[in-house]
């Protein structure tokens, strides 16, 4: 993995792919590498949609590697959605595919000189481009039917749906999973509108022949590996709870503790939680013949997805995530798990991020457009972005523009992004991190990798009222960081409460590239990512008033807690000074 | 169904209903246990004795209890909240996420939701016996779900029809004995004698033959 594959689609007679050594970017992986490449060399005046934008797709440190839970991979760019640098993260096959193929990242840049739709075929041999309009329009299950009966089923695939095709600012860049299904979506910020825009429908990946990754010290990297599983195994997070629910098991406590945003941000308790919760979910899916508990990439061993099936046993999507149930269900105020589902499923097949849209949905039926708890109405309005009417156009660029339109006031957004499933009101630490993250609102800027494992800026005192903005700062700067590995960010969990799991993580990445990395090189490399990004987003416009909350979060109280968001806004302007 | 409004209010008529599963049957009854349902207990002791007595939790179960939810509000240390006459209380193994970890008992980021956190007021409660709503998440359906089912649980008339209507009919397969105040009665007999706009609460018990 040495080498960047970029793809000029502005260049005479066709888009023209040269493969070039990493240079200055070798050593640098997944976020760290799409967001370097972004700052670098993208004007950050520039029109997303434009010439000057490019969409870097890149593999993490240890993906292609024999490394448990190596297999995310990063999209960047910059953002439709919010204007600023983005990095959407993504599971699925493609990511230790490329990396086999030796690929550090595939840039795509410039702009088509025709409208012509391109297809991208890259194995070892090397890297065919081919014109192919007959994929215009198609959804992304569609898409990747047509290329395995024309590829094999040893592929993989990186693709956009109509979504994309249309530069709605919610689109997605979907990878295909085990089942070849297009089932994973870098799906924040609109990155399938800069694919899009570049006349990229798909890139169709075929590691055959290629080995695994060689590490450079293959016993200490095995023996690392080895301590690194058993951590996340014996985890109760890692080891029990996502893989026998999924991430759909925090929909139940999250509404008993009042922070399940409900009815578009206006409650914190949903009376049909449980029947949409990942406990109900697992035993439906095992009921039906579906799984409970699989992988999204190959070497995942926590296993925290699934499949869900209908009512016949036939599959219908893969197991949704909490956000997606969220978004879908009590952010619109619907309890039917089948409709939720039928919603996953046409998200991914229209190629739209299950967040945006969900939010966008509720922001809708506010405006009036359908009754809360109606879920035909919110099947249509997916059916309408599908297919680019009007109103579909409006709902697909987001929350922020359809509340613009529409004239709604609450409208759940930070730098244009939608809001996750955790109100800030009731968890007010992660408001913190939704105002200030460079991504805008982000549920995964902040994770929890342990601020007492990394001791990013040294010891904090969580009950100083600055201790949440302390938090979040170390939050950032590690979860920055473990996106730059290409990990799971589910291995936190384990890290969080294991630091012999940490550890072994670290000496996993010292082994194979034979370096004496430690916890502060960690810290080190989350500041540098944020550093590159929040200086990105400056030269953009940005100001540190985009760093809030939409005002009403301040004013609004939130039942049944009846609280506000009372962070300061010099508390939140004190994030990022280190 | 049995939400925490659903307790009786004083002593009313039941109806006793118990059911005889053949094999495991928690999965069966996994949405109740979320939902809530009602035990009658001791009240006026703090969370900890209150799993260990009441709900006969064991050290590793109570270690494995990551999170708890004492009226919608997280709680930090199970010695000093207090169990009261009408409370909720859910209970939830360790979460994942950034707010997973938040919610746990005396985490690292509990500072995150201090706005919600559960604090004694000072205020006495009564002791004695009470009514208290329990709520089982994720891996505590099975290993606390059990024994409440069997020592009986009181949900509303209408929490009982609705959820024996929403049953799979590998549900029916494996009751192996219905008792309706003692009455050896089936399926369809059980929803056309509990009538859903009763004020009459069922105390059920589970039982695996």
């Amino acid at each position: 993995m040495d080498k960047i594959l970029r793809i000029d689609v502005g260049a005479e007679g066709g888009p023209k792919a040269t493969a070039a050594p990493a240079g200055t970017y070798a050593g640098l992986g997944g976020r760290a590498l799409t967001s370097a490449i972004v700052s670098g060399e993208v004007p950050p005046l520039c029109h997303p949609l434009g010439e000057e934008n490019k969409l870097v797709i890149a593999p993490g440190l240890l993906s292609g590697t024999a490394g448990a839970q190596s297999g995310r991979i990063s999209v960047g760019g910059k953002s439709p959605l919010t204007g600023g640098i983005k990095e959407a993260n993504s599971g699925g096959q493609p990511s230790q595919v490329l990396a086999k193929l030796g690929y550090n990242a595939i840039v795509l840049e410039g702009k088509p000189t025709s409208d012509d739709l391109y297809k991208v075929f890259i194995n070892k041999d090397g890297v065919k481009i081919t014109q192919d309009n007959s994929l215009r329009m198609l959804p992304n299950y569609d898409l990747i039917e047509k290329m395995k009966k024309e590829y094999g089923d040893k592929i993989c695939c990186i693709s956009i749906g109509p979504a994309g095709e249309m530069k709605m600012a919610s689109a997605t860049v979907a990878f295909t999973d085990m089942e070849l299904r297009p089932t994973r979506h870098a799906g924040r910020g609109g990155l399938g509108a800069v694919m899009g825009s570049k006349n990229i429908k798909v890139i169709v990946l075929d590691s055959t022949g290629m080995p695994v990754r060689p590490p450079k010290d293959p016993q200490k990297f095995q023996d690392a590996n080895k301590r690194f599983v058993e951590g996340l195994k014996k985890h109760p997070v890692t080891g029990q709870g996502l893989p026998a629910f999924g991430t759909n098991v925090l929909t139940n406590i999250l509404n008993e503790v009042g922070g399940y945003p409900t009815y578009n941000f206006k409650q914190g308790r949903f009376d049909g939680a449980a029947k949409i919760s990942g406990e109900t979910m697992a035993e439906t899916e095992t009921k039906r013949g579906g799984r409970a508990t699989h992988g999204c990439h190959s070497g995942c061993v926590i296993q925290c997805s699934g499949t869900y099936n209908d009512k016949d046993g036939h599959f219908l999507t893969k197991q949704p995530e909490y956000e997606t149930v969220w978004a879908h269900g009590g952010n619109c105020g619907i309890s039917d798990m089948d409709k939720i589902a039928m919603m996953d499923f046409l998200d991914d097949n229209y190629g739209v991020d299950t967040i945006e849209l969900g939010a966008t949905i509720a922001v809708a039926m506010d405006a009036g457009l359908a009754k809360f708890g109606d879920a035909d109405a919110a099947i249509q309005m997916i059916h309408e972005v599908g297919k680019g009417t009007p109103l579909g156009r409006i709902l697909g660029s987001g929350a922020a523009v359809t509340g613009k339109v529409f004239g709604v006031e609450r409208v759940p957004v930070v730098k244009g992004q939608a809001m996750p499933a955790y109100d800030p009101r009731a968890v007010q630490g992660i408001g913190v991190t939704y105002a200030t993250s460079p991504m805008g609102a982000d549920h995964t800027a902040g994770y929890a990798v342990a601020q007492n494992v990394l001791k990013v800026g040294g010891d904090v005192n969580a009950l100083r009222p600055e201790g949440q903005v302390e938090l979040s700062r170390n939050l950032q700067i590690a979860t920055a960081a473990i996106d730059s590995t290409g990990m799971c960010l589910f291995i936190a969990f384990a890290v969080l409460d294991q630091p012999e799991t940490f550890q072994a993580f670290l000496d996993m990445l010292n082994a194979f590239y034979g370096l004496e990395l430690t916890g502060d090189g960690v810290t080190e490399l989350g500041k540098k990512v944020l550093t590159m990004e929040r200086d990105f987003n400056a030269r953009a416009g940005f100001t540190p008033q985009h760093d809030r909350l939409p005002s009403y979060f301040k004013t609004e109280k939130f039942a049944p807690h009846n609280v506000t968001f009372d962070v300061t806004d010099g508390d939140l302007d004190k994030v990022f000074t280190w | 169904m049995a939400l925490s409004s659903d307790r009786p209010d004083g002593i009313e008529p039941y109806y006793r209903l118990a059911f005889v599963m053949d094999g495991p049957c928690i999965q069966h009854f996994a949405l109740l246990l979320q939902q809530g349902v009602t035990i009658s207990s001791r009240i006026g002791c703090s969370i900890g004795t209150f799993l260990r007595e009441e709900l006969g939790a064991t050290a590793g179960t109570i270690e494995k209890i990551q999170s708890i939810i004492l009226d919608g509000k997280p709680v930090d240390d199970i010695e000093s909240a207090i169990v009261k006459d009408g409370s909720v209380l859910a209970l939830s193994a360790a979460m994942p996420g950034l707010v997973g970890a938040t919610l746990r008992r005396g985490g690292s980021y509990s500072s995150f939701r201090s706005a919600i956190t559960y604090h004694e007021t000072g205020e006495k409660y009564s002791s004695g016996e009470g009514f208290v709503c329990i709520k089982l998440f994720n891996l505590l359906m099975a290993e606390l779900g059990p024994e409440i089912l069997q020592k009986g649980v009181i949900i509303s008339s209408a929490g009982l029809l609705s959820f024996t209507a929403e049953q799979f009919p590998d549900f029916w397969q494996q009751c192996r004995q219905i008792t309706l105040d003692n009455r050896l009665i089936n399926g369809p007999e059980l929803q056309d004698n509990i009538q859903p706009q009763g004020n009459k609460f069922i105390f059920l018990s589970v039982s695996s033959g």
